[in-house]
Formats: C-alpha cells, structure tokens, sequence
C-alpha cells in the first residue's frame, strides 16, 4: 500500500474525499440480508453465527454454487456473461462457382504435418459480395471439410499468413474483412479453426480491439472534425496482434492529425477451446512510421512538429521566388494600400490589394492550408495580432475567413505562426500553463478552419523552439 | 480446514478460511464495489459473486496473504461485466433495481462530493477503476496493475488521463459528458 502522497492536486485531493465519504455511507448495518436465491446465504447475517459454523457454511456453500451453476449472475473471477458464442457454418455454397483471383492458401490445419489446400467459392451476387465457402480435404482423414465467410467482396479470399492462435500445433486460416467505406481504410481479421471437422469462425471477445482503422470517439463530431482512435492489427510470428492507439485524434478534411509516433495500448490474441478470441494485455507500445517499439518509460505521443517558424518576410518593396509546386514570383508594390503581385510561370498575372498598415508577406506558402496553387501568410509589421491567409482561385487572390472553434489570432493568449513546412499553426492557452495547438485547413473555397494536433507546453511561450510535453 | 459431504460439499486450502475472509473484509470490498457500479444492491451482489467465486475455486489461492488480492481483482472484473450488463442491457433482466443512487444512498453526501461522484460515473470504466484503486483503495501503482492486469504504464498514464477527464465531465453538464479513456 501507498501512503497519501503529501503534494496532491486540488482534484485529487477532492476526489480522494468525495470517494471516502461515498465509501463512508455504506455502513454495516445498512447491508442488506443476502440474496433470497441462495436459502441459506441469511445464516451469514450474524458473523457470531458465521464464525461458529465456518465448516457447515463451507460445506452448504457448496451446495448453494452447485445450485447457482447457471445463475444468470457472474460469479467467475474473469466473468464473461455477455461472451460471444461462435456458430457454426452453414453448409451451404456447395455449387457456388470457385474464385479464381484469390490465392490459394496452404496451411496445415489439421496439425498432422502436412498442409492442405484451401478453395473458395463465391456466392453469386449482382454486387459481387456475398459470401464464400470454404473447402478443403483434411489431410489426415481424407474428409472434407468447410466454413462460411464474409470478407465483404467473392473476387477475392483475403486471405493472410496463417497462425497457430490455440497454440495447439495446427494452424488457423485467417481472412480479413475490407471495409471499402472507411475514409482510410478498416476492416478486422477473421480467424477460422478446425473443430469437428469443421473451419469454425473465431469469434473475439471484445471485437472492438481487434479491428484496423479510424474509430471515431461517440460525442466527438464538430462542423469540421472528429475526434478518433488508430486501431491496427498485425502478425509476428504467427501471433495476431492489435493496438488501439492511447489517445484521439482530429480527422476532417481528408486529413488525420497525428503525430508520427503514438502511443498505443496492444494486445496479442490467443484463441480458447470455447473458440474465442481472447485479448491479453501486451502493455504499451510506440508506433512509428516505420519502426514499433515497448514504450518503456516513454508513453507520451511524440510532440507535433509546431517549429522552426518561417520567420522570413518581405514588404513593400520586397519580392520572393516561389519555386516549388506552383512556380511564380512575388513582390508586394508600395501604395495606400500596397498590392500583392503575383507573376506565375503560366504567364498569369495576380494582383491583390493588403487591406492592413505595413504587410508582411511569409516567404514561406501555408501549404497545410492550401497547396494547389499560390498561397500567402500574411501580418503586419504595425499590427502584431494581425494574421490572414490568402489562397489563389484562378486568377484572383481570396483571403480566407477563419471559421470553427479557434480565432486566427497572435496575441498573449492565441499565438499563431507559419512553420519552415508551410503549417500554419494557431496554440491557444489552457489552464497550468498548457498550451492547446491546432492547425489551419481550408474547409472551403472562401473558409478555413483550425483542427486540433496535440496539448504541449512551452518554456517560453514566445518562442515555439521551446516546445516540450506537459 | 475442509469440508465434504455426499459430493457435493468443496476442499479449500487450510490456510485459506472464506469465513474470516468474509467477516473481515465483506464490507470493505461492498464499498469498493459501490464506488464501480454505483448502487449498493449491485455492489453486495457484485461482492457476493466474488466470494462464491473464490469457494467455488479453492485452487486459486493457496497463500492467504493474497486472498484479499484475489477477491479485490474479482471485484473489479465482476463490477465492470455487471456494468457491461447495464449498459447493454441485452436479454438481461437485472436482479435489481439499476436505477440510478437512491435517495438514502446519496441523501447525506455533501454536494461537493456528489459533483465528484457523479463526474466519475461518467468516465470509462477503465480509468474509473484506476482512480478508486488508486485514491480510495490506496493501492500503489504496481498493484493497480496486477489488480488490472495491465502495465504499470497503462496504470500511470490512465490515471493521469483520467483526472483529466474528471476535471472536465465536473465542469461538463452530465448529458454532454463525453467518454474519454
């Protein structure tokens, strides 16, 4: 046991209060007489009469849980009232036409040694998505042997590297299930075992940590965004693997904002003889773009990318050649107001009156903003709150109206700058010196909107450099 | 100690006595218990599965030490599947009223604790767990773990997300509480 640390936030220490005084209203004599589905449970009311008779209430114990065997009520350590039962296969599909874009699968099923080879055939649907059968002949007895799945098309079995998920010396068939309308991507294994001759379909315990995609957190949906978990699943060594990543993140737009490496919680898969997926916990992992690893120590997301800031301007009087993507020139012309002119390579000519005292034009595009075509970040020397975004359309410059749930703004509390890769980023202030940042996208042709990226901290607030985790 | 009769009777260890556990530590696992499913009917149910449990596998602990150990982890689980149960309320007809407190139960906790309790029936039932574990049970970090059967890791960062969540479903009106984890 702990003793109560002696520094405590205000909320735990309200928290460690509040639950000490619920605790508290539960007093003995406010137990209730136990259940009258168990006869012989009340000779528990007087611990004197409990105390006395400990071998007689063992003994009727034992009769009362014989009794309670199929209780509707838990009472398994792991209970699992609501578990999932597999069914059985249908034996249906048997003159269904056999596929002929799919892979054929060899893998020893039946654990003697030798693989046997795995057919497919389609149901026959207009869509071309209806189900398929699955045949083999079991190498050890000569017998065959057949499942039904439902991986979502009949073109192709999808099928994926066996495993051996009961650990029992054979292998499983997997297949996957492609759910085409993902924005990007989803779908969960399907896992088929051998069992009385036939290929059974695993079914998970919790079906929800074994899938692969965006999952949207319930409640989280805004005009422009959402807020969603990473969940992935993946094979080592013939062990299924999935991860659900810790935290959620903004996807709207076409777009995900998450940093390269997160953080996830996995589990790997092992299959029970009631033909169940079960999860075990295989703690927290770091999942970059090209490596994973045990998170040690370390279980913080990585930090957005929110520096170096692109902190070179130019004027009145000044240009800049903007040569990747679209190729052009600019040079903001001196005047009341001064005007931007553009001269792309394409032979057009754009010109844009800065509507603010002093401009600032960022050599720098705010490409996360708008990258098809010139795009410009534009402040004021005299006005150090003013920030505005213009974006080609044709042949005219728009600027953007800042739409959603973040001012684009640059002062003590919303700081906002341009970073050396065309992110335009907005950090509004939080409580305990924590800073909430977003990044800007336009979310339609005259309107562009900030999504959230990550809470970080700043030693000093001024300098984005000093980014760092809270 | 043991006892059987006509075969139906059950062995337990020796050093292993349901009874004193039950005498001793019924009434702190009920308040665990209440603090995870909420209403005191739910949570003696849940405490009394848990001790019919460890009778019914004698096997499980042999070291009295670790009695306690066990029965808190069934508990723990034993609550979540009756939460579970509640917010699936598939085919299920509960063996109790699951409405919300009653009256008697919160009728003499002061509103400040009511807003705390009330903000943490709205968190995930992982992170809920962690911080009753956590600030209730006193159970250090490595404990909540094997309580959990989660990592250390998993432990630290859902208890710092979770306090997080408090704060903010205290502040949020109940109906919009969003479920964070």
């Amino acid at each position: 046991m702990t003793t109560t640390p002696e520094r405590e936030s205000d909320i735990e220490r309200r928290l460690r209060a509040a639950l000490s005084a619920r605790a508290d209203l539960v007093q003995p004599e406010r137990l209730a007489p136990l259940a009258p589905v168990v006869p012989l449970r009340p000779r528990w009311r007087s611990p004197w009469v409990v105390l006395a008779t400990a071998a007689v209430m063992l003994l009727v114990l034992g009769v009362v849980l014989q009794g309670l065997g199929r209780d509707p009520r838990s009472d398994d350590v792991a209970p699992s009232p609501d578990g999932p039962r597999v069914e059985l296969p249908d034996d249906v599909g048997r003159g269904w036409e056999p596929t002929t874009l799919s892979r054929t699968p060899r893998l020893d099923l039946d654990g003697d040694g030798t693989d046997e080879k795995v057919t497919f055939r389609g149901e026959p649907t207009e869509g071309y998505d209806g189900r398929l059968r699955i045949e083999t002949t079991l190498s050890s007895t000569g017998e065959e042997a057949y499942g039904i799945a439902e991986v979502g098309t009949t073109l192709d079995s999808n099928a994926l590297d066996p495993i051996d998920a009961d650990g029992d010396g054979d292998q499983e068939l997997v297949l996957y299930f492609d759910d085409a309308s993902a924005v990007a991507g989803g779908g969960h294994p399907l896992v088929f075992d051998l069992r009385d001759g036939l290929l059974v379909q695993a079914v998970p315990q919790d079906p929800d940590l074994l899938r692969r995609g965006q999952v949207p957190v319930p409640g989280s949906r805004t005009e422009h965004y959402e807020m969603v978990r990473i969940h992935d699943y993946w094979f080592e060594d013939g062990t299924l693997w999935s991860s659900r990543s810790v935290n959620a993140y903004a996807a709207g737009n076409m777009t995900l904002l998450r940093p390269e490496t997160v953080v996830v919680d996995a589990w790997t898969w092992t299959l029970d003889d009631a033909g169940v997926l079960q999860p075990d916990d295989a703690g927290c992992l770091r999942v970059g773009l090209e490596s994973t690893q045990p998170c040690g120590d370390d279980t913080a997301d990585e930090l957005p990318y929110v520096s170096p800031v692109a902190d070179d301007t130019f004027g009145a009087g000044g240009s800049a050649v903007f040569d990747v993507g679209y190729r052009f020139t600019a040079r903001l012309e001196a005047g009341d107001p001064a005007t931007l002119v553009i001269e792309g390579e394409d032979g057009r000519t754009l010109r844009h009156p800065l509507d603010v005292t002093d401009p600032r034009v960022s050599t720098t595009q705010p490409t996360s903003v708008m990258s098809d075509g010139a795009s410009f970040y534009v402040t004021s020397a005299a006005d150090p709150s003013y920030a505005q975004v213009l974006v080609q359309d044709g042949d005219v410059l728009r600027a953007l109206r800042p739409t959603g749930e973040v001012e684009l703004a640059d002062d003590d509390t919303t700081r906002t700058w341009l970073t050396s890769n065309g992110a335009l980023v907005t950090a509004v202030a939080g409580d305990g010196g924590t800073w909430r940042t977003w990044l800007w996208q336009m979310v339609s042709g005259t309107e562009m909107a900030a999504l959230p990226s990550a809470t970080v901290c700043f030693d000093d607030p001024e300098d984005p450099a000093t980014v760092r985790r809270c | 100690m043991s006892a059987g009769a006509a075969g139906v009777g059950i062995e337990t260890e020796s050093s292993v006595d349901i009874t004193e556990l039950y005498a001793a530590h019924r009434l702190s696992l009920v308040r665990l218990a209440v603090l995870l499913v909420d209403d005191l009917a739910s949570a003696e149910d849940v405490v009394q599965d848990a001790f019919a449990a460890l009778a019914r596998r004698p096997d499980a602990v042999r070291d009295p030490s670790k009695a306690l150990a066990y029965l808190r982890v069934s508990v723990v689980n034993t609550a979540r599947s009756a939460q579970r149960r509640r917010r699936t309320a598939r085919a299920y007809s509960p063996p109790h009223d699951l409405s919300p407190p009653s009256p008697e139960d919160t009728a003499v906790l002061a509103e400040e604790h009511r807003e705390v309790i009330e903000a943490l029936q709205r968190l995930a039932p992982r992170q809920r767990e962690v911080l009753v574990l956590r600030y209730w049970s006193n159970l250090s970090e490595a404990e909540i773990a094997r309580t959990l059967d989660i990592s250390q890791g998993t432990v630290k960062s859902t208890a710092s997300r979770a306090l997080v969540a408090l704060e903010r479903a205290m502040q949020a009106p109940a109906s919009t509480g969003k479920e964070e984890r």
